[in-house]
């Protein structure tokens, strides 16, 4: 059935997607929720959550806030916490709850900015859709609202490079960065969000992953199927592997080749595995329990994003 | 700016009184700050035995979660247990199911293929399906009900006849409410149970998911000839659960479980005794005197609190100063714990808690005993700026103090398994003196 797992958990929805990416910047972060989505943000998506502390909060909301659209009670929240909270501007993030009554966005930056001096960026996610739309969408909306024409910044921005898609490896972005972004010498997009900032920004950019990037994982032989982020993937059929891409996330046309497949369900991928005619799989050891039956050589190719391992 | 965690001391918090408890101190006024105790709090699936291990206490069953894919995605915390494998499934909501509300009219058949999966693979039928819904189904107003009827109607007349769906509901919305979903779920499982003869020497004890640790109580009701002492922890088998039918009254350890001892009350005829945790030896023996004399059973406690009262004054002897943290991210309530401390003679310096007005009877003794005690709210937005270099103390109990005093000595409390009676305080006790002989070692 469309929709049923059986096996795998739920991957990294939208809205920690969005909120891995404003993390770094100082932002005092608001997830409308009552308080669940902000508990799967910090309690497993968001690895530097243990490490540092941030200003990621949950809206606190409860049931009759949601049916009667208390919206003037969130933004007097807001303002409560920004007089007592140092902090360049406020990130509200959307889940399923605002996406079921409807919240008006736009209406709700207008409100909040009303009471504060900072600006309100929006991040309109909802929870059904998977990370890599969550950044997508944060990076737009600070985009929209920061980056400013510079004639010359850093030599190089790495858009895309987050916790999610390369776990400790990640390379963060500052508000800086991202107020001169239009003034990098290149820009590099690390993974699929970052391929849809650069294409935003309407500006050359490089598709690569800094980390494979020359950097083939050891065990990969043979024909293979990368199961990870296009981008991943790509460098590493960049770096002379004969690969098929198989993501679960976007996979944009600029990255894709014949053989190369965006899936959903459980069962695709086992289909891909079980009739690919792949020596070597490269992807999250979670999946392979999936495919018990593959008898070839399975380079573990850790995912935060899917399997929330480091 | 002043960048630092707003608190109260408890001088100044009784002076105020039960009704002017300040907004800083309580849920629901502000943003929530994203603590330990917060995720724990205000998460229903996030921490220890929130919804989603809670429906799975009951024996032989597995959940289909029916949810947007951010509600289940923490659950592959729980789903690496060796006990959870084959027993979390997920039916992703999409957009249009928001819309449209489809999702529900695909549960019946992805229950069924859920069962066959499992049969196939070799694995036993499970006896119930919990189906598990979030917020997005409470705002929609779901019948969950004649959804879980419909999935059993469903099944009637297939291999997986009589197979039971029941719901459970992780409506975080809700967790203020008249029914939360931990008081909810409690309710759900109980509901399983069906009116069958009763037996004058079974007893449940419910409440908790995980078992209790080796308390006296239970002792104390064996030597009363109580052969049966069940938890639902304790059921090997969904056979075994049923025979809670069976009993002659239920303890009720946690108030969470109060709705749910009220139904069997109402439903099955088990009258219900509710026991408190607390770390005061003296109430610990008010409570088993109430115990003896509503239930008739002799209850000799001389043993055991001379064993508690001497584990205090072991510690008291060892650290005579010693001075203690406590959050509310621990097997206990932190204003109880608190004022059993500071009635055991050591000093308390910082809470860590919501001052919520059922609470605030332990926050006039505590200002009787040490006005200066400091109380912060763990949900408060400031508690960003929370500086450990404040504290004075030499120990922290809770998981959320921890988060707050990394470097100063700890004693979690926060296990699965529940602690009670003279064994909580005996154990904690020698767990606190544990942790500070380890850290001077």
């Amino acid at each position: 059935m469309k929709g049923l797992r059986k096996v795998l958990t739920p991957f990294a929805p939208d809205q920690s997607g969005a909120s891995g990416v404003l993390y770094s910047m100082g932002a005092l972060i608001v997830i409308i929720d009552a308080g669940g989505c902000t508990g799967n943000v910090c309690g497993f998506d968001e690895p530097r959550w243990h490490e540092s502390r941030s200003a990621v909060f949950s809206a606190g909301l409860r049931d009759m806030d949601a049916i009667l659209g208390r919206d003037e009670l969130l933004a007097s929240k807001i303002k409560s916490a920004c007089d007592r909270i140092d902090t360049s501007f406020v990130a509200v993030i959307g889940t399923p709850v605002p996406a079921t009554i409807g919240t008006d966005y736009k209406a709700l930056k207008k409100l909040i900015e009303s009471k504060i001096d900072i600006p309100v960026l929006p991040v309109i996610t909802n929870g059904m859709k998977l990370y890599n739309e969550g950044e997508k969408q944060a990076y737009k909306a600070l985009i929209d609202e920061f980056a400013s024409d510079t004639p010359a910044y850093r030599d190089r921005i790495v858009i895309g490079m987050t916790p999610l898609t390369y776990g400790r490896y990640h390379e963060d972005l500052t508000l800086d960065d991202i107020r001169n972004i239009r003034g990098a010498g290149e820009l590099i997009a690390a993974s699929s969000s970052g391929i849809d900032a650069c294409e935003y920004l309407g500006k050359d950019f490089k598709i690569v992953s800094p980390l494979y990037k020359d950097n083939i994982p050891e065990g990969i032989k043979g024909r293979t199927l990368v199961c990870h982020d296009e981008v991943v993937g790509k460098t590493i059929r960049d770096a002379g592997v004969d690969c098929d891409i198989a993501t679960f996330f976007k996979l944009h046309d600029i990255a894709k080749q014949d053989g190369d497949k965006k899936i959903t369900e459980e069962d695709e991928f086992i289909d891909l595995v079980r009739n690919g005619g792949y020596d070597t799989i490269a992807a999250d050891i979670c999946l392979r329990e999936l495919v018990p039956d593959f008898e070839g050589r399975w380079v573990d190719l850790k995912c935060f994003a899917i399997s929330g391992r480091l | 700016m002043k960048r630092e965690a707003i608190c109260y001391t408890a001088g100044e918090l009784a002076e105020r009184g039960k009704n002017n408890i300040p907004d800083e101190l309580l849920s629901g006024n502000n943003l929530v700050y994203s603590s330990p105790a917060t995720l724990a709090y205000n998460s229903p699936g996030a921490e220890g035995f929130g919804v989603k291990r809670a429906g799975l206490s009951v024996p032989e069953s597995v959940m289909l979660i029916v949810a947007p894919g951010c509600c289940g995605r923490n659950t592959s915390l729980i789903s690496s247990m060796p006990e959870y494998k084959n027993r979390f499934f997920y039916l992703e909501m999409t957009e249009p199911d928001l819309v449209t509300g489809r999702h529900l009219n695909k549960i019946p058949e992805a229950v069924k293929e859920i069962l066959t999966f499992l049969k196939e693979g070799g694995k036993s039928i499970p006896r119930v399906v919990m189906i598990c819904i979030t917020c997005v189904d409470a705002l929609l107003g779901t019948d969950m009900d004649r959804v879980c009827r419909k999935a059993e109607d469903f099944l009637a007349g297939s291999a997986f006849a009589g197979v039971k769906v029941r719901p459970c509901y992780m409506y975080a919305l809700t967790r203020e409410g008249r029914r939360p979903p931990m008081v909810h779920v409690r309710q759900t499982i109980y509901s399983l149970l069906e009116p069958m003869g009763k037996d004058a020497r079974s007893v449940n004890i419910i409440g908790g998911f995980a078992p209790l640790e080796n308390t006296e109580l239970k002792t104390y009701l064996e030597l009363a000839g109580i052969r049966n002492i069940r938890q639902i922890s304790t059921c090997g088998t969904y056979e075994e659960f049923l025979k809670m039918a069976s009993a002659n009254f239920n303890l009720v350890i946690d108030p969470e479980a109060r709705a749910a001892a009220e139904d069997m009350n109402k439903r099955l005829n088990i009258p219900y005794i509710e026991l408190t945790r607390v770390y005061s030896t003296d109430k610990i023996r008010s409570q088993y005197k109430a115990l003896a004399s509503v239930t008739g059973i002799d209850i000799d406690d001389t043993f055991e609190k001379a064993e508690a009262d001497e584990a205090v004054a072991r510690l008291k002897d060892a650290y005579p100063d010693l001075v203690l943290n406590v959050g509310e991210c621990t097997n206990a309530n932190a204003f109880e714990l608190s004022l059993s401390l500071l009635r055991m003679g050591f000093k308390v310096d910082e809470i860590y808690a919501v001052a919520a007005p059922e609470n605030f009877v332990y926050v006039k003794n505590i200002a009787a005993l040490s006005p200066d005690t400091k109380i912060y709210c763990n949900m408060e937005p400031t508690m960003l700026y929370y500086k450990i270099s404040q504290s004075k103390a030499s120990i922290t109990v809770g998981k959320d103090a921890k988060f707050y005093c990394p470097d100063i000595p700890n004693v979690s409390w926060n296990q699965d398994t529940r602690p009670f009676g003279y064994q909580g305080v005996r154990d904690l006790m020698n767990k606190i003196c544990e942790a500070l002989k380890e850290a001077e070692a």
